[in-house]
């Protein structure tokens, strides 16, 4: 039974995993953008949804449209004022602005929030449900739902939506999606603006699971990219694959040699791609007419 | 010696002196010492972060992992085997290039953005590793390392001439590498990866090189850096906020460049200091490094050192007239030249087929297109052989089965007789195998003399230390460009040159690898007709040196009045061979391109 209730918390896990890394593999497919501030996003909306919870008292899954919208417009305002510049001088260079991005807003959090730890916690926070012998804590059961329920409405809207078309057609072929009158600066900047959110989403759900202080988001970013990778790049299905792989990996891991848990992540990664350069999803491009 | 009166020579030395002196000149100043040793040690990570990331332009955002491994390196062995640290610094360079190559080999074996993430994975996780290891490294609480064996009366000076020593081998390294084939290689995958492997370049081997070569300072100044601190805990061996400021300080003062980093590493450390001293704790100095990163990425992306030395140059200028180029004189320029530059590597020894170049039953599917659909056919040793077909046909996908850039599903590639199905791309080039792209791809911010030094024939240590423009190459890079006639543009940027002139220099470059058969993919596409004709010339003349060469063409003029045997490829399938003769007047090939009732106009050239 012990076994079941490990996989199920691992799914669960992978499921916020999976949500929170098709952010950055979607801004990484339409923009080539390594987003490094996605954890730094995620740490920004999980601090401010404690900042809420914490004088209004309010339930705090009421606030993911909140900070789904916040960190979206947040998102775009940074492509349209600082990325857009920056792009043309490729991905060796806007790694390192997303890198200044997240140091700003980490000094920034720091600033008004302290280094210190900081927990959303609820009524239910405490609470488990129980299933037989299978015990799942509500935080973690919410959560991973929730994060399975955004990631299956945002990866609906790519697939059958007008803009989602757009998004997918200027990610393949920038120039071609623009003779066809797809604007690749309007794109890129919804593409950002998307991921962007999946992290304020993202920042309500971890609040209630874990607590969070502003250096967190290195830890955060180190995971995202991690899963990102062992995906291949910019292939949301990929990403889900290597979300939910990790997240049962680690689940094991935590319940059997806990203190070696991140090690085992890592190691995962860093074994498979020894096989698969390219990661799970990840395919080789045309390159002669670069 | 007279090269040492140059400003860009004698500023550095001088300056360079001066720190040499600086606790001779000024006793007593023990915390002036403390913030030059920072100086220096920024400098010394900076200038190794540039020989991966600078050069071959692959961001390290996790380097000081390095510096941690230097740390431990001291702190465990010297208590292990009772000796000093800083004897332990070679080791501590050591150990940091093994971790480096085993990282490389994982991420960089393909150009992918894989690297930059997992080098902050890598430091993330030796801060982990650390942490939970204890009995080796007393988990986070640290080892305490025992002090430097010399007086307290001496106080940092011996610390202060360390790292000054350290700093200068690590110039030197970089000078070195700078100055090497190794360099020039570094730079031409920063310009353009796939290409660089087509000439030659292993690309895997000098990026894991590169890498292991820019760890190794970080791993020396590590046990060092261990001792000075007298103490190593996990979170400041490991720390991401090191990382942060090396690549600041080496992006402020000039990424690629020598002096650049070490500028930058003494402007960052002294504004590092002067942020702790004023503005206080942790917290600030991140946000004033994330801001300051952010405009430098925005406002300053080359650095100092590019920005002011392009203005002086510009200010040099002013008043050069930019030379007027006579376009008819290259395209008539003399082909009479001595042709032993351009003769093609003699037949290996024992390999004497007919066939130079043979495929066998390749299929090449992209889903579930099959876009070469079993093609067999063979290019026979000293002929001209033209590869036609309407778009769409499978020509440029067969090529790249051909030179590398893909694996065929199925089916393989013969050169020499020799299996090169699955070799690499670079091997090909080595075996003899060369190739042009439809669209110029020369390293655009190198001059046509260095595009031309560029390809490698073989890799071998040897060829990677050698001088940047040693040996024999220059010359015969010289009268290669004297035979196509571009000798004038040596010292243009390709950038500079007309994408005709650009199609001229990449046959150039090309030939320096000496191939025994030359791949040509669309070379008349997008360029004028004088310069067609020179460039038919040019084949014809490199095709009686000796070399083979296999064309994909849509000119169909051109190719029936080049090649001796004409290959047409219709839906991924080889339609008819035969000589242009019997191509012209083939119903099938007419049928292929024009659709039926039409009829092919007679050759005109």
């Amino acid at each position: 039974m012990q076994i079941v209730q490990v996989l199920a918390y691992g799914i669960l896990l992978g499921g916020i995993y999976a949500l929170l890394a098709s952010g950055v593999t979607l801004i990484f497919g339409v923009l080539d953008v390594v987003n490094v501030a996605q954890g730094a996003f995620l740490v920004f909306s999980a601090l401010f949804t404690w900042q809420i919870w914490d004088m209004f008292g309010m339930e705090p899954l009421l606030l993911i449209p909140v900070m789904g919208a916040m960190m979206g417009i947040i998102g775009w305002a940074i492509y349209r004022g600082m990325l857009i510049r920056v792009a043309p001088q490729g991905p060796g260079m806007t790694v390192l602005l997303m890198f200044g991005v997240a140091l700003t807003m980490e000094g920034i959090l720091n600033l008004a929030f302290g280094n210190k730890f900081k927990s959303v916690t609820p009524a239910y926070f405490t609470e488990s449900l129980k299933l037989g012998e299978i015990v799942l804590p509500y935080p973690q059961l919410i959560s991973g739902v929730l994060a399975i329920v955004v990631l299956g409405a945002i990866y609906a809207y790519l697939r059958f939506s007008w803009a989602g078309r757009a998004l997918r057609a200027s990610s393949q072929n920038r120039d071609g999606a623009a003779l066809v009158g797809i604007s690749h600066k309007k794109a890129a900047g919804f593409a950002f603006a998307i991921g962007a959110a999946t992290a304020g989403v993202g920042g309500v759900l971890l609040a209630i699971m874990y607590p969070i202080f502003p250096a967190t988001h290195y830890e955060w970013i180190a995971r995202l990219l991690g899963v990102v990778v062992l995906g291949g790049f910019g292939s949301i299905p990929g990403a889900i694959i290597a979300a939910l792989l990790l997240g049962t990996m680690e689940s094991f891991a935590s319940t059997f040699v806990p203190q070696w848990a991140p090690l085992f992540f890592y190691g995962t990664i860093l074994l498979i791609l020894v096989f698969r350069p390219q990661g799970i999803m990840g395919s080789k491009t045309r390159e002669d007419v670069a | 010696m007279q090269k040492l009166r140059e400003p860009r020579v004698l500023v550095p030395l001088l300056l360079l002196l001066l720190l040499a002196l600086f606790p001779v000149l000024l006793p007593d100043s023990t915390y002036e010492e403390s913030v030059i040793i920072a100086c220096f040690l920024l400098a010394i990570m900076a200038s190794g972060w540039n020989l991966i990331s600078g050069l071959a332009g692959y961001v390290s955002l996790g380097h000081s992992v390095y510096l941690g491994i230097g740390m431990y390196t001291g702190a465990i062995l010297s208590k292990a085997w009772g000796i000093e640290p800083m004897y332990l610094m070679p080791l501590g360079g050591i150990f940091a290039a093994i971790v480096a190559i085993g990282v490389g080999a994982i991420v960089l074996r393909s150009r992918s953005h894989a690297f930059v993430i997992i080098t902050i994975a890598v430091l993330w996780s030796m801060q982990l590793l650390a942490q939970v290891a204890k009995p080796i490294t007393g988990g986070a609480d640290g080892i305490v390392v025992p002090p430097p064996p010399w007086a307290k009366e001496f106080g940092n000076i011996p610390y202060y001439y360390m790292f000054f020593t350290v700093l200068l081998l690590t110039i030197l390294l970089a000078w070195f590498v700078m100055n090497s084939r190794l360099g020039a290689g570094l730079v031409a995958i920063r310009n353009d990866e796939g290409k660089a492997a087509s000439i030659g370049i292993n690309t895997t081997l000098y990026k894991i090189t590169a890498y292991a070569l820019s760890a190794i300072p970080f791993g020396v100044a590590g046990v060092l850096y261990g001792q000075y601190l007298s103490f190593v805990n996990p979170i400041g061996a490991f720390g991401i906020l090191t990382s942060v400021i090396l690549v600041l300080a080496a992006l402020v003062g000039g990424r690629g460049t020598l002096w650049g980093p070490v500028i930058g590493g003494f402007i960052i450390a002294f504004a590092n200091e002067f942020a702790t001293v004023s503005a206080g704790g942790v917290s600030a100095r991140v946000l004033i490094m994330g801001i300051v990163l952010i405009l430098v990425v925005m406002f300053l992306p080359a650095g100092l050192l590019p920005t002011i030395s392009a203005a002086i140059k510009r200010r040099r200028e002013k008043g050069d007239t930019v030379k007027f180029i006579d376009q008819t004189a290259i395209a008539n320029s003399s082909t009479e030249v001595d042709t032993s530059a351009i003769k093609a590597r003699a037949r290996k020894s024992g390999t004497d087929t007919d066939n130079i170049l043979e495929v066998k039953d390749i299929v090449k599917t992209f889903g579930g297109v099959r876009a070469v659909d079993g093609v067999s056919l063979t290019v026979e040793r000293g002929t001209i052989t033209g590869l036609i077909g309407p778009n769409g046909s499978g020509k440029t996908t067969l090529f790249n089965c051909m030179t590398g850039t893909f694996t065929p599903t199925s089916g393989s590639v013969l050169l020499d007789g020799e299996n090169i199905t699955k070799d690499r791309v670079w091997t090909r080039a080595h075996e003899g195998l060369g190739r042009t792209f439809q669209i110029t791809r020369l390293f655009k911010s190198m001059t046509v003399l260095d595009n031309l030094v560029a390809p490698l024939e073989q890799t071998s240590a040897k060829q990677m230390v050698a001088g940047r423009y040693s040996g024999e190459e220059v010359d015969r890079a010289r009268e290669i460009l004297d035979f196509m006639g571009l000798a004038q543009f040596e010292k243009q940027n390709a950038a500079a040159l007309s994408f005709g002139q650009q199609k001229l220099v990449e046959l150039a470059q090309v030939l320096m690898l000496r191939p025994s058969i030359i791949l040509l993919d669309e070379p008349a596409s997008g360029i004028n007709p004088t310069l067609i004709e020179k460039l038919a010339n040019v084949i014809r003349r490199l095709n009686e040196a000796g070399t083979t060469v296999l064309i994909v063409e849509h000119n169909i003029p051109l190719v029936l009045s080049l090649c001796s045997k004409v290959h047409v490829l219709a839906a991924g399938q080889v339609l008819t061979s035969g000589t242009p003769e019997e191509i012209r007047n083939d119903p099938l090939v007419i049928e292929a391109y024009l659709g039926p009732d039409h009829l092919l106009e007679a050759p005109s050239v």
